[in-house]
């Protein structure tokens, strides 16, 4: 078979545009594994349907990065701060989950508490319910929260605890809002289906629940699908204030349990996390009649596009105005600044392997920076997601679905990128094969989102390449002596 | 004399777990295995949380394997799952030994785990050969995530290891067998490094001390599969049944002591974590007890090396000090033990393991303390924050999980244990034997300094 010549453009923005880069085949095979996972990559090519197989179970005996239904539950519900999270299940579910995710919080502290029903034997057999009930009504006296979220757990599912009934018989007794999540573990191999069952909870049990009018404000949204991991909300809100627009809610990060309840009465739904709340979105479009937006804080061009489609969207001169404003000054403010780092990373290659949403919102804050991505992949992803990174990536780019740990090693080994993108688990992998890393995920300590998030992105970028480190690991060390010779450049 | 009060969790709920399920020890416990891999039977989040969780506080990969039980596998029974699973793990991992480590779902679904096993062998013996197949090793651990906590599933796990692949006794290795409990590996290397001194081999059930810190040498490190270097070979675990004697470093987990003496006759001792001095000292007694070995006139300079460190120290900074420790029962009753050596007081200790042993040994270390002290069992940080808020005492130690109160109360954290992912290093640096000791002595001392004594006046505090 003859190989495909592999044509790689540069569009970005310092390059020359148009610009034909290199010339080099593309192998016929991305890499040897399992008959069975050759489908699940694929390269990005011109005019074919260039999406991988997804949404399969994994093979048993993989050592996999998925996680459980209860996990993306989790996730999605955990930013809301002022409520109580309880897992009814083994303690095992709450003690791994309890404080995850780096969701920051501006006020309550309560969502890092971690509260567990503790399943024991005895439970199995006669059934949780009683317990459940107990634990609910001892939580309401010892905090009053606004809400209590209960999440199902694999157990729940097998020994058939009616989890709604209990809930509903709870709020009853409490006259606090009681909301059964039945994401129970093993519903599905694909985690995407714990986003939904936790939006279903919102929708089903808190969303349009208020009765408080919200204020006479003429231009309101929420912001859907953004967690707040690092302070990431904290990167947008203040633009859209700027703005004139008045934040009703956002889902979840840094959320109250009332701003959430009355967050039907929003003119628009802007949606960050197009993976995890895409779905929020539509029904609240068919329940309450909310138009909602795509829109991307990574990144300075889709930041930029993503203000300028809500003010299109609210259409008000003077909001527009404003808008062009603020753009202009960030810009001018971001140029000089990001200067350095674009030296630095430039030509650089990405490898991108994470939960959904990043591996195509940041594509484009890459290429900005002048790096290439030639990787990018999730371990979740839909056929509208894989439709999303073709349409976001350049040609040539691997697109990989589900990759265990032996095919990422395979893959970074085969098609060495100068850096990885991913979450904890990959992590050390790739430091122990002597590639950069950069965090990109719940345990991510900087806000990477708006104008000031991108210049933070950028830097970190640059932390992680530019590491002296990396002068140390690349050679294969001969001998005693020349280990010591650590030397910036020193042959070893 | 001191004055001790024993409570339990009254509260139904557990709020801010001080333990979690027993699969998680039971996977820690096969990673110390040379070319050793946990199998879980279960769902996704079963092994990609834990995997999480060691690579968050070790900061090493971790390679976990999971057989996905999704709805079909709680209708129909989890059987093709395992089967495949144990299949693929074999031919593409190629390891020593596998260890099926099960989980609520499949304990509840009732899945014949060791049947299902034969079955795999079968297979896999027609797919790799006769010989490739013997090699692989494949334990069956059960560890129901309902009954008790991860302490159980470490030693549920170990015993199974030591259970199904110990061979039947030939001759004598004079070897010790060490069961060192969820520890460090800077710990484990601490222990072989006073056995080294003394000249006494060993088996470690199990090593986890190279494969959760491993160089980065990408020349030399093997990835296709990623084995780290370094845990227990599957050799020395066949011939632990071979062993002088056994000794369990962990007061709460020794089912595989009790095997290998019922079983093979080799005598065992349980205890204590040589935590501190005494601990320490009982331990190389223990040592003794089961061979020749010497205590040498080094390892008697590295003990009054300790003991010089807390001449220096103790009375000036420490004595009168109380302290909260929580965290695993030997962890907790051994630094409780060290802390009364030091002149302090464990003022209140507290862990998430309803066990009456760890409270009467609790009541006999409390012996040694000046003041009063509370014994909190079955209990949770929230209760600790509870009782703390109550009666502050001067210093917390205990793991990661502790910070937010120590925070909140305004008393400073001595970390220690697992999971510590808020600080780096923990993981390397021993706190058990007597150079561990002086570690956690300094630890302790320089977290008083820093809160308690004013550095203005610093000369003067000489």
């Amino acid at each position: 078979m003859a190989k495909e010549q592999h044509k790689k453009v540069d569009t970005t923005k310092n390059g020359e545009n148009g610009r034909i880069l290199e010339f080099s085949p593309l192998p016929d095979k991305v890499i040897d594994t399992l008959k069975s996972r050759e489908k699940h990559r694929c390269f990005k090519k011109e005019g074919k349907q260039s999406a991988p197989d997804c949404n399969k179970s994994s093979i048993p005996g993989a050592v996999t990065q998925r996680s459980c239904v209860y996990g993306g539950a989790r996730v999605v519900l955990m930013p809301i701060t002022d409520a109580v999270h309880l897992v009814h299940g083994p303690i095992g579910c709450a003690s791994c989950t309890w404080d995850i995710r780096g969701s920051l919080s501006s006020s309550s502290k309560l969502y890092k508490t971690g509260f567990s029903t503790n399943l024991q034997e005895k439970d199995i057999v006669f059934g949780g319910e009683t317990k459940l009930m107990d634990i609910l009504l001892e939580i309401n006296r010892l905090y009053h929260p606004p809400a209590i979220f209960v999440y199902a757990t694999c157990v729940v599912g097998i020994i058939g605890d009616d989890l709604k009934k209990v809930c509903e018989l709870a709020q009853e007794k409490t006259s606090t809002r009681i909301i059964p999540v039945q994401s129970e573990g093993f519903r599905s191999f694909n985690k995407s289906l714990g986003h939904q069952l936790a939006g279903d909870a919102l929708l089903d049990y808190l969303i349009g629940t208020s009765t408080k009018a919200s204020p006479n404000h003429p231009f309101t949204l929420n912001i859907v699908g953004e967690f707040n991991v690092a302070g990431d909300l904290w990167g947008i809100k203040p633009l859209l204030e700027k703005m004139g627009i008045h934040v009703l809610s956002t889902l979840t990060g840094d959320s109250r349990v009332e701003d959430i309840s009355r967050s039907h009465q929003a003119h628009l739904n802007i949606v960050q996390c197009q993976k995890s709340s895409n779905y929020i979105a539509r029904q609240m479009e068919k329940k309450y009649d909310i138009p909602y937006l795509k829109v991307n804080f990574f990144g300075i061009e889709d930041t930029v596009s993503s203000l300028q489609s809500i003010a299109q969207f609210f259409n008000n001169p003077e909001m527009l105005k404003k808008t062009e404003q603020l753009i202009k000054e960030e810009i001018n403010r971001l140029e000089d600044a990001i200067k350095p780092y674009h030296r630095i990373l430039k030509g650089k290659k990405v490898a991108v392997y994470v939960g959904g949403n990043k591996a195509w919102s940041l594509v484009r804050a890459f290429e900005e920076l002048g790096m290439e991505v030639i990787m990018t992949g999730t371990q979740n992803g839909l056929p509208e997601d894989y439709q999303k990174i073709r349409d976001t990536v350049q040609e040539g780019t691997l697109i990989v679905d589900d990759a265990p740990v032996r095919e990422l090693y395979h893959l970074l080994k085969k098609y060495k990128p100068d850096l990885v993108i991913s979450g904890a688990k990959e992590k050390y992998m790739a430091l122990k094969m002597g590639i950069p890393f950069c965090e990109f995920n719940h345990d991510r300590i900087t806000s990477f989102s708006g104008f000031q998030g991108y210049i933070n992105f950028a830097k970190n970028l640059d932390q992680a390449v530019s590491s002296p480190v990396w002068n140390y690991t690349k050679k294969k060390l001969k001998n005693g002596i020349n280990e010591f010779n650590g030397a910036k450049n020193a042959k070893i | 004399m001191s004055e001790v009060k024993v409570t339990k969790r009254e509260r139904n709920v557990i709020i801010n777990p001080l333990v979690t399920c027993q699969p998680l020890g039971a996977m820690f416990a096969v990673a110390g295995i040379s070319r050793g891999l946990p199998l879980v039977h279960g769902s996704q989040g079963c092994s990609t949380f834990v995997r999480y969780g060691f690579s968050r506080h070790f900061r090493e990969p971790s390679e976990i394997a999971v057989t996905s039980l999704h709805e079909d596998a709680a209708v129909f029974g989890g059987r093709r799952n395992l089967i495949s699973g144990l299949g693929n793990l074999a031919s593409r991992f190629t390891p020593d030994l596998i260890g099926v480590v099960t989980t609520c779902s499949s304990e509840i679904i009732g899945d014949d785990v060791d049947g299902f096993i034969k079955t795999a062998r079968q297979e896999i013996k027609e797919s790799l050969g006769e010989n490739a197949a013997e090699k692989i090793k494949i334990v069956a651990i059960n560890t129901p995530s309902f009954v008790e906590h991860h302490y159980r599933g470490y030693d549920n796990a170990i015993k199974a290891m030591v259970d199904q692949v110990a061979l039947e006794p030939a001759n004598g290795n004079d070897k010790l067998n060490i069961i060192p409990g969820i520890v460090n590996p800077g710990d484990i290397r601490e222990i072989k490094h006073i056995l080294n001194m003394m000249g006494q081999e060993s088996i470690m059930l199990t090593d986890t001390s190279d494969p959760f810190d491993s160089p980065l040498r990408p020349g030399s490190t093997q990835f296709k599969p990623y084995y780290p270097k370094g845990g227990t070979p599957v050799q020395e675990l066949e011939d632990c049944s071979n062993s002088s004697g056994t000794i369990s470093l962990c007061n709460y987990g020794a089912q595989a002591a009790g095997v290998l003496e019922r079983k093979y006759k080799v005598p065992s001792t349980i205890g204590p974590f040589p935590i501190g001095l005494q601990n320490t000292d009982q331990f190389l007694r223990n040592v003794k007890k089961f061979s020749d070995a010497e205590i040498t006139d080094e390892l008697l300079d590295e003990r009054g090396l300790l003991v010089d460190s807390m001449a220096d120290i103790t009375s000036r900074y420490l004595f009168g000090k109380t302290a909260a420790i929580y965290g695993d029962p030997d962890m907790v009753t051994g630094i409780a033990g060290f802390v009364c050596e030091l002149g302090m007081t464990p003022q209140l200790v507290c862990t998430g393991v309803e066990n009456q042993e760890f409270v009467d040994d609790m009541k006999e270390v409390s012996k040694k303390a000046d003041g009063k002290v509370e014994i909190m069992y079955g209990h949770d940080l929230r209760s600790m924050e509870v009782r703390l808020e109550e009666e502050p005492t001067d210093i917390i130690i205990g793991h990661s999980d502790g910070r937010l109160i120590a925070r909140d109360l305004d008393i400073p954290l001595v970390r220690v244990g697992f999971p510590v992912y808020d600080r780096v290093g923990y993981h390397r640096v021993p706190i058990v034997g007597y150079r561990g000791g002086i570690n956690l002595l300094d630890r302790i001392t320089n977290t008083v300094l820093e809160e308690y004594y004013d550095p203005v006046h610093w000369k003067l505090q000489q």
